[in-house]
């Protein structure tokens, strides 16, 4: 790399740092990443600007990567018989993985060695900023830090919940889920959504009355009368592409209410079990509807 | 909004656009830990620096190379370019293959987090790092008995030399930062496609996604497509696997081995350090032997162990 290259590779390495330690500082990493990952952005922002700066104020080792032909001795501990035909020095080269001897041979990449040869390495100071810049940039400009309606669709939505045991019991929500002043379970929407598997439970929790929160989307599955709306939370390992959306049926006695999609909501009612072309799914008959704060973060992080 | 764009198309772009920067964020750390710690071991690691503690039969190094995982553990991100630099370094290429295959499965975060998320299943927390082991081991022994120019870009061949490399921090910060500009060219462009395809091609609540859990024939590969094409991290996928429901052993188990070796952001980062004929070859290779070693594991010792799959 020339002095000029490696000042605006560092420049690079600088925005992409910037990028990182910038959706740290804004919070925005909360919608994109698990908590755990949030100290390395951080930390990697930090440390690829430190790198990015260093190489702008001191873009070049002269002798970094200068190379000295004179005599190599290649113990590639891989020796075989072939010659390469260097054209002006005398390299001992090996690139063979089965027999295991030292020998001299030339080898022919048509370039001095007098000049200290460099291939071609890298992409090129143009191609590297286009190709990592321009998909960031369009990332950063179309991004509403959410995915839309029809990705929430694509990451599980509108999914039956698998038929399996739900992690909890009748008396478990007893013991452990408080309930607010109007007596009602808060019972995580998780919870609500696995519950809608585990038929064994389906009578033993129907009609218990709920509040349960999350936010608001279009319900598509058996909303024939327009009287549902769904609520959903979205669970992530790792980040946001990993994402698996969990959602819930909300049954209005009136078409559906205000709030617009998104919109994080507490949900009164009576949880309920309905099945539809042969699965179980969750419903929660609405009493009432109130705005919700919004948590720290949106992601529900799956058992490590 | 985006003029004369149709409201599908605009809800894919800002979903790719999500989607590609949850994975950068994610990445990028790592990836520039892998290329510190590769500029500086570029630097002042001597060369052939393994010989001294690596076994002098080749098969045996070849072995003791698909464990160092679990001494150094690197995610599939990191571990890219840190056998970059050594190869430069004189560790042999059938060696650094074989690390950088096992490293991302046979490592302890890996063999925790399978354990937990398939509900403290040893089967297939074993399986998993078993198998990766394994047939990284399996690859590296045939690559062993293959002319490494055939394999490794010839850039990668001609700073295997017996260079003379001041060892100063300022030449392992331009050794850094140029393995980070071309780790990282190679990662966006993974990354980029993998937004795309996630977006575009790939719907796993489809009727012919969910019809594939039924027969784990049809299902392991079309599980180790769907990881080539979400390009997960090593660490945390298995909890992925474990809750794509209904598939059988063979295909979560196949996803969480070919991933890690295998994935659309990897086969970018492996043209860093591969010929892309070899990437092509290996890729086909680690599909043949991951789908057959996991339909062996379900069909034979799953019966004999009766995991738990959550």
């Amino acid at each position: 790399m020339t002095t000029i290259e490696t000042r605006l590779f560092g420049l690079l390495a600088t925005i992409w740092g910037g990028v990182l330690i910038y959706f740290y500082a804004s919070l925005r990493v909360n919608k994109y990443l698990a908590e755990n990952f949030h100290l390395f952005v951080l930390v990697g922002g930090i440390g690829i600007c430190i790198l990015g700066v260093y190489s702008m104020i001191s873009p070049k080792d002269k002798t970094s990567e200068t190379h000295s032909c004179h005599g190599h001795d290649h113990h590639d501990h891989d020796a075989h018989d072939h010659d390469h035909s260097h054209s002006h020095c005398d390299h001992d080269h090996s690139g063979h993985e089965t027999c295991q001897h030292d020998h001299d041979h030339d080898h022919d990449h048509g370039e001095s060695c007098d000049g200290h040869h460099h291939h071609d390495e890298g992409h090129g100071l143009a191609t590297t900023y286009l190709l990592t810049l321009v998909p960031l940039i369009i990332a950063m400009t179309f991004t509403k830090d959410r995915f839309s309606d029809l990705g929430l669709a694509r990451q599980g939505a509108y999914e039956a919940p698998p038929e399996s045991r739900a992690p909890f019991t009748r008396e478990d929500l007893e013991k452990n889920v408080p309930k607010n002043a109007q007596g009602e379970f808060q019972l995580s929407l998780v919870n609500a959504y696995y519950a809608g598997g585990d038929k064994e439970l389906h009578d033993v929790l129907d009609g218990l009355p709920v509040e349960i929160q999350g936010r608001l989307m279009p319900e598509k599955v058996n909303n024939q009368d327009g009287m549902r709306r769904r609520i959903f939370r979205t669970f992530i390992s790792c980040c946001a592409a990993d994402a698996t959306v969990a959602g819930v049926s909300l049954l209005f006695d009136t078409p559906t209410p205000d709030p617009p999609n998104q919109t994080w909501v507490k949900a009164h009612g009576k949880l309920t079990f309905e099945e539809h072309q042969g699965r179980s799914y969750t419903v929660v008959k609405v009493s009432s509807l109130e705005a919700a704060e919004e948590p720290y973060s949106e992601f529900i992080q799956r058992n490590r | 909004m985006v003029p004369f764009v149709s409201e599908a198309t605009q809800a894919q772009l800002q979903d790719g656009s999500f989607q590609f920067l949850a994975i950068f964020l994610e990445g990028i750390p790592f990836i520039f830990l892998g290329t510190l710690v590769s500029g500086f071991l570029g630097t002042f690691l001597p060369r052939n620096a393994f010989e001294r503690f690596l076994p002098k039969n080749r098969t045996a190094a070849v072995l003791v190379s698909g464990l160092l995982g679990a001494i150094f553990p690197v995610c599939e991100c990191a571990v890219v370019p840190v056998i970059r630099r050594l190869v430069r370094n004189g560790l042999p290429a059938s060696c650094a293959l074989a690390y950088m295959l096992a490293a991302p499965i046979f490592n302890p975060v890996t063999a925790i987090s399978t354990y937990k998320a398939f509900n403290d299943s040893w089967f297939m927390a074993g399986s998993r790092l078993g198998l990766g082991y394994l047939i990284a081991i399996i690859v590296a022994l045939v690559m062993a008995k293959v002319a490494h120019s055939k394999y490794i870009k010839a850039s990668e061949l001609e700073h295997a030399h017996d260079h003379e490399h001041p060892r100063t921090l300022s030449a392992a910060m331009n050794n850094s930062l140029k393995d980070l500009m071309d780790v990282g060219v190679y990662f966006a462009i993974g990354v980029t496609l993998t937004a795309l395809l996630k977006t575009t091609l790939i719907d796993p609540t489809t009727d012919f996604w969910k019809s594939l859990a039924e027969n784990s024939l049809a299902g392991t590969p079309a599980m180790m497509g769907l990881a080539f094409i979400l390009s997960l991290c090593s660490t945390s996928d298995a909890f992925i696997a474990a809750n794509i429901a209904n598939f059988r052993e063979a295909p979560k188990l196949a996803f969480m081995v070919f991933g890690p070796m295998m994935d659309a952001k990897l086969i970018f980062l492996y043209s860093t350090v591969f010929r892309w004929k070899f990437i092509i070859g290996l890729l086909l290779a680690l599909f043949l032997l991951t789908g057959a070693f996991s339909l062996f594991v379900e069909f034979s010792l799953a019966k004999i162990w009766e995991p738990k799959i959550p």
